[in-house]
């Protein structure tokens, strides 16, 4: 499909979803001129279907989109539409005819929920303002969830219909403004046909009429429980019958006399007149705590001799630093900006809302607007459930700072002190059983039996222990002397673990302290810092040298996986994790019987394991279990007991579930870990049974951002660490992603944070240790496509290259060469029939990996090839797969143009992308904008790559470059390559930029070069 | 003026769409305020007809009530075609007394604060007791009632049932009260030297935004700014607390209690909600990354 980038803009309470193309469809018939970008009919269509919609199939319409254009030639929304128009002239806006659907509110919804990433499907991309009402139906989201809305009527084309409303109080309506003030011109864009003018309608106003409708669906079509008034009727007793029902109809339509209408009208503006009032004041009203003074006998225990007092203050929205006293504004004195009576009866006003929240008020109301007073209760109950409901309202609540929301700082804990190893053998694992002795804290000072129970006895919630606030729970002091009176208990190191790492995690309701001598100290203090206690040598038989920062990787992986406990490994792109975890691997091997480990990777670099495991581990024997040959039944449990390493992908995890999952492995490694961060995918959950004595993930991206996905990678790594999904749900993700709690991400952080390790190019530990330039081969697999290609055409020309002789055989040798380097590159290159691009090619589908590591991290990258078609097929990928400008600079570009897209490059934000053909982009460029070079295809001869590769790494790099060539295992590629590796001279030899030599090659060393060789 | 008959009349004709009493047992309203003011209408020593009037207010025969200073008016469907007429007569506090009520109440202002946000403070009648004086009706002689009914007996049943469902709106706005006592809440306001904002209507206008025009630099135009605070999407423990802090319908009519049929909207959507914020959807991922390479 032609790309298309769809956008949406807000049209009478509607969003209209059109889209953008660089084959427009330029005829519509109407008046206005068409936009010659502007997607057809059945193009739109088509790409609303890829993000999830057409259950019901959408008409389009011609309406306006009033679009900013240069001399009269529009500027579209990105480079993959069309090139931009010389900038020779002032920008203005004009109109234009564009097709657009209106979306219906679910609809909407599903195309926002779609529109995460710039790529909704292949081909199919999301305009910025996509990413904006994506936003918007965020804050409809939390405005539902929070039910900050009410019901009423509204008024849709005439006819009464029952609405849902949201409601804009407090910091919603900061947000509502905040928002609108972000919006993109071309959310509001759209106009009748018949307007001749641009559309000026004020953001704010447009976003709230697009979040109205949102919240106006997300309540009326909420799954109901009862459902009891969804019944289709025509007929109600009463207009209030009517419009209960039209509150949870789907097009909440009420037909009934206008009269009676209009008086439900008026009766729901005196019932809602409250929150109306409040929401016109110039200024919030704020409580404060303040505690009673403090009494000075240096009693440990005491109860406060003072009162507790809320003090009403006043904060202009205007200038919300302020905060004047209620009594003051009540006195006369005077806000700017608000004039004296309005102040004062805003303030009357809400006070007397606030009233409803919190009884106090009224109970303790005095004479003057100062505030009440409390006692220890009352100040207990305004901490714990009034302070709450007056946030919720949208009031200023000011607690103190010993107040975590949720308790005192200092806090009744039990501390758990570990006696000895069950075993005794002097080394844990993770199911030995542990001891424990208990004793109780108070703010991490110790506290006895005796003063706890006097602590109760004092039947105030709120008690001053050695100077400080300290909450006494009666439930929770009974927990605690219960536990201090069972004097001990017993656990496994993993219950340890979890004490110590999660205090939090509510153990009979009091918080869990761990203390522990000894081995296991050392064992936290390990886990704590990522520093093993014990000194963990580089391991015998590894060649290569690990750089320092690999070494602390490598004895953090060998101190987990000593005691059988799952890490992450989730470090840069290019900073050797697969090194690392081969040390450990390494490490570990005492020789045949040590029990196999079991590495599943992406088909895409199954053959770059084999290669490095044979490269820094020469001596482990190393299985790869891909293939329709590979070995099933016994004979594999039998092979597979001889391994160090079993080599498999993860299309065979899942389908060979039932024979991995047979094997007790020494370990388990997973490498790209992300493949399983659903946990509902069959190789997720067939990754979670397999029997393995410790377990890794490797990856290069920051699972540890996404809490969902966290989960999956660690219930894999440790299971149980973190609970069941449902519990995690309830107690991490929702907390964290639904309510944005601190406490409980940080409590996330202290459990998952020793099984994580992440280390970053630009880390200061780091950078010391890289290379300016790495250089790395990156050996990809061939598909059986290419396999057969590459097969039938070494047949084909073998004959050929013996029978000819000088000029014809040297012809026919360089024709095989290019040919074979096409089928290596693409079946499509090859046939040059410009079929399919996906999944076709192993070099480009791992290019295409690690392209998507680069881009997320926001880095960019040079393609070289020496092929223009290729070049072409790279930038239709890749735009399409990710929605980003790849520049393609080739022979036939324009010198001004290449300029340009140096220049576009160069900039910040440029695009991620840059493919050149090494004739075309090898020399001159200074493109240090870029820090990852990839060599696409071979050009075999190393001078030539260097000076391309040169162009990333000059003068004004400021990053570490790291170069990759990317050659087909098993074919002429990777042979040629081994080839220049072994005689270097040779490369130095070679004289020009040609490949001429290879030409002078005897007929066998070219079979031999060739040849596929099996098993590739 | 009833028309002299001499057919037996067979009792009410039903009413759809009438007000509806919230109680289906026992006593009107529940407010100390409205308790009081329901004990007045049973200090006239109605007998059954108090009762057939209870029967009245729950079977929802009161089309309208209409409360003005000093009266209330009402239509109740009797046996009669055309419903029937009661009005309601109180005595009103006069304008000077008004004057020394409103000093007392605004010199402790969160008394005021809450009858004008709709709450009745519990020492109201300590404040007007001061005075001299009562807010709530004291004594029958305070009120004069009538019905266009052909019962000879006044307060008759039509009236009852308006009395009741009027103790029953206390209970949900006790400015009625003071509205019946003869003043209006500007009035009250104003008495303080204060303007009343909630019937302010002209400023609305000024408070809409201006319009904008588009930007014209492509750049700007095809791309925002990036905000990101978007609160959280905690869900409430207890469900609709803002229509319940607003309280009941005015006059509701509906089969179904209000509030509880708000209950279990506000709890529904609450999920939803939270779901659209995270970007979660009920039916699983659908449509996304389904059709690669197609």
């Amino acid at each position: 499909m032609v790309l298309i980038i769809l956008h949406a803009g807000e049209l009478d309470g509607s969003l209209y979803a059109w889209g953008e193309t660089p084959e427009g469809r330029t005829y519509y018939g109407g008046k206005i001129p068409a936009y010659k970008y502007g997607a057809g009919r059945s193009h739109l269509i088509g790409a609303l279907k890829e993000a999830g919609i057409g259950q019901e199939m959408p008409r389009p319409m011609a309406v306006s989109a009033w679009l900013p254009a240069i001399r009269g030639e529009p500027v579209p929304s990105s480079r993959l539409v069309a090139e931009y128009p010389p900038p020779n002239g002032e920008p203005e806006v004009s109109g234009w005819a564009v097709l657009a659907v209106r979306l219906s509110a679910p609809e909407a919804m599903t195309l926002l929920g779609a529109s995460d990433k710039r790529t909704i499907a292949p081909g199919v991309l999301a305009g910025a303002d996509l990413g904006y009402w994506a936003g918007a139906m965020r804050l409809a989201g939390s405005l539902v969830a929070r039910q900050r809305f009410l019901p009423g009527v509204t008024q849709a084309s005439g006819k009464p219909r029952a609405s849902w409303l949201p409601l804009f109080t407090g910091r919603d309506a900061q947000r509502l403004g905040g928002l609108a003030r972000c919006m993109p011109s071309s959310g509001r864009a759209l106009a009748s046909p018949d307007l001749d003018r641009a559309p000026d309608s004020p953001p704010a106003l447009v976003l709230e009429r697009v979040i109205s409708g949102m919240v106006d669906y997300m309540v009326r079509a909420a799954p109901g429980k009862t459902g009891i008034l969804r019944r289709r009727r025509k007929i109600f007793d009463s207009v209030h019958d009517a419009w209960l029902n039209g509150l949870v109809t789907k097009s909440g339509s009420m037909s009934y006399e206008k009269n009676d209408i209009s008086n439900l009208e008026s009766q729901i503006a005196e019932w809602r007149r409250p929150v109306e009032v409040a929401n016109r004041a110039p200024f919030r009203l704020c409580f404060r705590l303040e505690e009673p003074e403090e009494a000075d006998d240096g009693d440990a225990i005491e109860e406060p001799n003072s009162d507790w007092f809320v003090r009403y203050l006043l904060q202009p929205y205007k200038d919300p630093s302020m905060l004047i006293p209620a009594s003051k504004v009540w006195g006369g004195f005077r806000i700017i900006g608000c004039d004296d009576s309005r102040a004062r009866e805003f303030l009357l006003l809400s006070l007397g809302q606030a009233a409803a929240l919190s009884p106090a008020i009224s109970a303790g109301a005095q004479d003057q607007m100062a505030g009440h007073a409390l006692d220890a209760a009352g100040a207990y109950r305004f901490l714990t459930q009034e302070a709450d409901a007056l946030a919720q309202a949208g009031y200023g609540v000011m607690l103190p700072s010993w107040w975590t929301g949720k308790g005192t700082k200092a806090r009744l804990s039990v501390r758990a002190t570990v006696r000895s190893a069950a075993t005794g053998t002097g080394t844990f694992t993770l199911d030995d059983v542990l001891g424990f002795n208990y004793e109780a804290a108070m703010g991490g000072q110790g506290i006895s039996i005796e003063e706890l129970e006097r602590l109760a006895q004092l039947k105030s919630p709120l008690i001053r222990f050695r100077g400080r606030w300290v909450e006494a729970d009666t439930e929770q002091i009974k927990a605690a002397v219960e536990f201090l009176k069972r004097k001990g208990g017993m656990g496994t190191l993993q219950d340890v673990i979890r004490m110590a790492r999660d205090p939090e995690g509510v153990k009979d309701g009091i918080r869990v302290e761990v203390g522990a001598t000894g081995q296991l100290a050392q064992i936290l203090g390990g886990l704590d810092t990522g520093e093993p206690p014990v000194e963990i040598e580089p391991p015998e038989g590894f060649e290569g040298t690990l750089r320092p920062y690999q070494i602390r990787g490598y004895r953090w992986l060998a101190f987990l996986q000593g005691l059988g406990l799952g890490g992450c490994l989730a470090d840069d792109m290019g900073l050797g994790k697969t090194v690392q975890a081969l040390a450990c691997v390494r490490n570990d091997w005492k020789g045949a019987g040590t029990g196999p480990v079991l590495l599943i990777c992406p088909t895409s670099i199954i053959n770059n394991w084999q290669r490095e495991a044979a490269r820094f581990a020469p001596g482990l024997p190393v299985m790869v279990h891909h293939g329709a040959d590979r070995r099933r039944g016994k004979g594999f449990a039998g092979q597979a007991a001889q391994s160090a390493i079993v080599l498999s992908s993860y299309g065979l995890l899942q389908r060979d579930a039932k024979l991995l999952s047979g094997v007790e492995w020494r370990g388990v490694i997973l490498d790209e870990a992300q493949n399983i961060k659903n946990p509902d995918t069959k190789q997720a959950s067939a990754a979670r049974n397999l029997k393995a004595g410790y377990r890794f993930a490797l990856t290069g991206t920051p699972v540890e951002n996404t809490v969902g996905e966290l989960w999956s990678i660690m219930e894999f790594l440790n299971p149980g660490l973190l609970g069941t999904r449902a519990s995690f749900r309830r107690d991490f993700l929702l907390p964290i992603q639904a309510e944005g709690s601190s406490a409980a991400a940080a409590r996330l952080k202290g459990l998952a944070s020793p099984f994580m390790m992440r280390r970053l190019k630009t880390d200061k530990s780091v950078i010391p240790d890289l290379p300016e330039k790495m250089e790395m081969n990156v050996v990809c697999p061939l598909t059986r496509e290419q396999t057969s290609l590459y097969a039938a055409i070494v047949r084909e020309t073998a004959r050929q290259i013996y029978d000819s002789e000088g000029i014809q055989r040297r012809g026919i040798v360089l024709a095989t060469l290019t040919r074979l380097k096409q089928v290596c590159n693409h079946p499509a290159h090859y046939l040059g029939d410009n079929s399919a691009i996906p999944a076709r090619s192993g070099k480009l589908d791992r290019l295409t990996e690690m392209l998507e590591e680069i881009i997320e991290v926001g880095e960019r990258a040079l393609i070289f090839t020496q092929f223009a078609e290729m070049g072409h097929m790279l930038q239709r990928h890749i735009q399409e797969r990710f929605g980003r400008e790849a520049p393609f600079l080739h022979g036939g570009v324009p010198r001004a143009r290449r300029d340009d897209m140096v220049e576009q490059f160069q900039k910040d934000g440029g695009p991620p992308v840059f493919i050149l053909t090494l004739k075309a982009g090898g020399t001159g460029l200074n493109l240090t904008a870029a820090n990852h070079v990839f060599h696409f295809d071979r050009w075999w001869n190393p001078a030539v790559e260097n000076q391309a590769t040169d162009r990333a790494f000059r003068i004004g790099q400021k990053q570490n470059v790291q170069v990759r060539k990317l050659v087909c295992a098993g074919t002429l590629e990777e042979k040629i390559d081994q080839m220049i590796r072994r005689k270097k001279r040779l490369a130095e030899e070679v004289v020009g930029s040609g490949e001429g030599w290879l030409t002078e090659l005897s007929n066998e060393e070219l079979r031999s070069l060739i040849s596929l060789e099996e098993g590739a | 003026m009833p028309k002299l008959s001499f057919f037996y009349y067979p009792g009410r004709r039903d009413v759809k769409g009438g007000i509806r009493a919230r109680s289906r047992r026992g006593g009107f309203g529940t407010s100390w305020w409205a308790l009081r003011w329901v004990k007045l209408l049973e200090d006239f020593d109605m007998g059954e007809r108090l009762s057939r009037g209870k029967n009245y207010a729950r079977r929802g025969q009161v089309a309208s009530i209409d409360v003005r200073k000093g009266s209330v008016s009402a239509k109740v469907q009797g046996s009669d075609y055309d419903p029937y007429d009661v009005r309601i007569t109180i005595r009103q506090i006069s304008a000077a007394n008004w004057k020394r009520v409103a000093k007392r109440l605004f010199e402790r202002p969160v008394l005021a604060a809450e009858i004008l946000s709709g709450r009745m403070p519990a020492d109201i009648e300590e404040v007007f007791g001061r005075l001299g004086l009562s807010l709530l009706p004291g004594q029958t002689s305070d009120l004069k009632t009538g019905c266009s009914c052909y019962d000879w007996a006044n307060p008759c049943k039509h009236i009852a049932a308006v009395y009741l469902l009027l103790g029953e709106e206390f209970d949900r706005d006790p400015f009625l009260i003071f509205r019946m006592r003869g003043i209006e809440r500007a009035e009250l306001l104003e008495l303080a030297g204060l303007q009343d904002m909630s019937s302010e209507s002209g400023d609305k206008a000024s408070e809409e935004p201006a319009p904008e025009p588009l930007e014209s630099d492509p750049d700007r135009f095809w791309t925002g700014d990036v905000w990101e605070d978007f609160g959280q999407a905690h869900i409430p423990q207890v469900a609709a607390a803002l229509p319940k802090r607003l309280g009941s319908f005015p006059f509701w009519r509906g089969k179904e209690t209000f509030l509880d049929e708000m209950e279990w909207m506000y709890g529904d959507a609450s999920p939803a909600g939270r779901d659209a914020f995270l970007a979660e959807r009920a039916e699983g991922p659908a449509g996304r990354g389904k059709s690669q390479g197609a």
